[in-house]
């Protein structure tokens, strides 16, 4: 077994538990929020109905949006939000550890003793990153997948409109849940390539996770406030979330647009990795 | 052949600090070298800049005639840092397989040999360790695999003075086989076994070498003998081996190097009644190299 090998395993092998309770954190979630569809959409999903423009954007709602709607349902109330923003905190999590937390503790500069190279570390602890970013991600669609039918989530829905014309909306199906979490998977591993690249660069956790963080966040009140005022609607391009929640892929089905997300953590992955070959380790 | 370690103006400067100071390095084939220094004085970043955790600032280092960042060369060496930090959720023998799995290192009777000489118990996750089983654990990664060179940072801190003893015994050993091995540490009676040479480092500087014999003639004992009659110093004058004669509390302080027959011979002749020796021991050296007023000699 190659070295990299040996590191990429034993990085996943040590993260069992917490994988573990990532997933089942997010199964749980999904399937209660899942589970409450069948009385949200009896009562039309009025709820939603009076939110106002700047909380329709932090719902992610737009006018093509019908929250009685499977599919409308899910996306606010798990994939404009919760799934994403769990995926990118995971994602920071495990790219600010794979090599800056390690080398904080000092396990890592004892590994890079033995006859491995920096490249095998780095890239094998990305690989291994993304890995468990994927796996947690997969577990919830598949749970979200398997709700579909237990709560009514797969049925088509008809409304009728003042004028009496009818409009049918479809149920949600295996395939837009794995787009829709595909797409939170991938805005998850840019902020693991993110938290991986300043992590790599300094070898400082804290400071790879503070700076993620507050881009993920700053991001977030950037597009929600700036999306609700006209003059300041440009500034929205700046946020990773414009893209996620303007493609909405849930409801729209997979774009291109989601392998920019994928451009971006091989860039980091790229720059980190040379950053990490060149500089000094820090003293543990 | 080319020498095992060298380094050539190794230098190492955060900013205004310079830790390691154009460093000149020869250690041969087969032998022992101490490296010798007070805390904080360049002997752990010495260690790093070999092994390729920290690039010098300046100048040059090789280890068995490559680069320590050459994995090629690093699977013929055994390390030991002088801070070992295990990943906490392994136990003795997960460091043994994840370590030794990344050396290559196959040879199961030589690790549980070594587990059973240091008196470890293997199946402990690392967390639950006291300090100095964690070295254990170490001790036996940096061993299990025979390698050519062995780089210790520190090496017994943390063990036991019966474990020291076994460690000594484990390096005499490897020794015997052709190991090379590079110790650092701050307490000369610990080196005083197994060194061949000692490198006596100072605020990044090399301060002095001198191989253990040269080092063993700076101990040079004093010896104190007294008469039943009055003895004048001038009759010791000109005894082989004699540096000083002094009176003391009405006896007389010989101060020797090198063999003691002569002067025990004519204190004999003179009818000395009382002999006691007084000898310095390395420690008092290595304190006295030091000597912040001094300096290093």
């Amino acid at each position: 077994m190659s070295a990299a090998l040996r590191i990429y395993l034993r990085w996943i092998r040590d993260r069992r538990l917490s994988t573990l309770m990532w997933s089942l954190g997010l199964v749980v979630i999904v399937v209660m929020t899942a589970a409450f569809y069948p009385s949200l959409s009896e009562s039309g999903g009025d709820i939603f109905a009076d939110s106002s423009g700047a909380m329709s954007t932090l719902l992610g709602l737009s006018d093509i949006i019908d929250p009685s709607s499977p599919l409308g349902y899910l996306w606010i109330g798990l994939y404009a939000n919760i799934v994403p923003m769990t995926l990118i905190a995971l994602g920071i999590a495990l790219g600010s550890a794979a090599i800056a937390g390690d080398e904080e503790t000092g396990t890592l500069e004892y590994m890079l003793s033995k006859p491995v190279t920096r490249t095998a570390v780095a890239l094998s602890r990305f690989a291994a990153a993304a890995t468990i970013l994927f796996v947690v991600a997969a577990v919830t669609a598949l749970a979200l997948i398997a709700s579909i039918p237990l709560f009514e989530l797969g049925d088509d829905v008809t409304t009728t409109g003042a004028d009496g014309s009818t409009l049918t909306q479809p149920g949600a199906t295996a395939a837009d849940v794995a787009a829709g979490t595909f797409a939170s998977f991938a805005v998850g591993l840019g902020f693991l390539g993110i938290s991986y690249l300043l992590g790599a660069a300094t070898g400082r956790k804290g400071f790879a996770t503070g700076i993620s963080t507050a881009i993920a966040v700053g991001g977030y009140v950037l597009y929600t406030l700036s999306d609700a005022t006209d003059s300041l609607e440009a500034l929205t391009w700046v946020s990773p979330w414009r893209w996620y929640i303007a493609d909405a892929m849930l409801l729209d089905g997979l774009e291109w647009d989601v392998l920019l997300p994928f451009g971006l953590a091989l860039i980091c992955l790229l720059v980190g990795w040379q950053w990490f070959l060149r500089r000094d380790l820090q003293n543990p | 052949m080319p020498a095992v370690i060298e380094t050539e103006g190794l230098t190492k400067q955060w900013g205004d600090l310079v830790a390691v100071d154009s460093l000149d390095l020869s250690v041969e084939k087969g032998e022992c070298y101490a490296f010798l220094g007070r805390n904080g004085s360049g002997k752990s970043t010495t260690a790093r800049m070999l092994l390729d955790f920290i690039r010098p600032t300046r100048g040059t280092s090789r280890l068995l005639g490559g680069a320590g960042s050459d994995p090629t060369v690093r699977a013929r060496v055994g390390y030991l840092p002088g801070d070992l930090n295990l990943p906490r959720s392994m136990t003795g023998n997960d460091a043994f397989d994840f370590f030794g799995g990344l050396s290559g290192t196959t040879d199961k009777d030589e690790r549980k040999s070594l587990v059973d000489r240091l008196d470890l118990d293997p199946t402990r996750p690392v967390r639950e360790l006291s300090t100095g089983n964690r070295r254990k654990v170490g001790l036996v990664v940096a061993f299990m695999s025979n390698p050519e060179l062995l780089i210790l940072d520190e090496p017994t801190s943390g063990l036991d003075p019966v474990l020291q003893e076994e460690f000594r015994d484990l390096l005499d050993e490897r020794k015997q086989t052709g190991a090379t091995i590079w110790l650092t540490s701050h307490v000369m009676a610990e080196v005083e076994r197994v060194a061949d040479r000692v490198g006596l480092i100072r605020d990044g500087h090399m301060a002095k070498e001198l191989s253990m014999t040269e080092l063993r003639h700076q101990t040079t004992g004093t010896i104190r003998l007294a008469f039943p009659q009055v003895v004048e110093t001038s009759a010791f004058e000109g005894v082989a081996g004699v540096t000083g004669v002094r009176v003391e509390d009405g006896e007389i302080v010989v101060t020797i190097e090198g063999p003691v027959a002569a002067l025990l011979s004519r204190a004999g002749e003179l009818g000395a009644s009382h002999i006691e020796t007084e000898k310095r021991d390395l420690d008092d050296v290595f304190l006295e190299l030091f000597d912040l007023k001094g300096g290093a000699t």
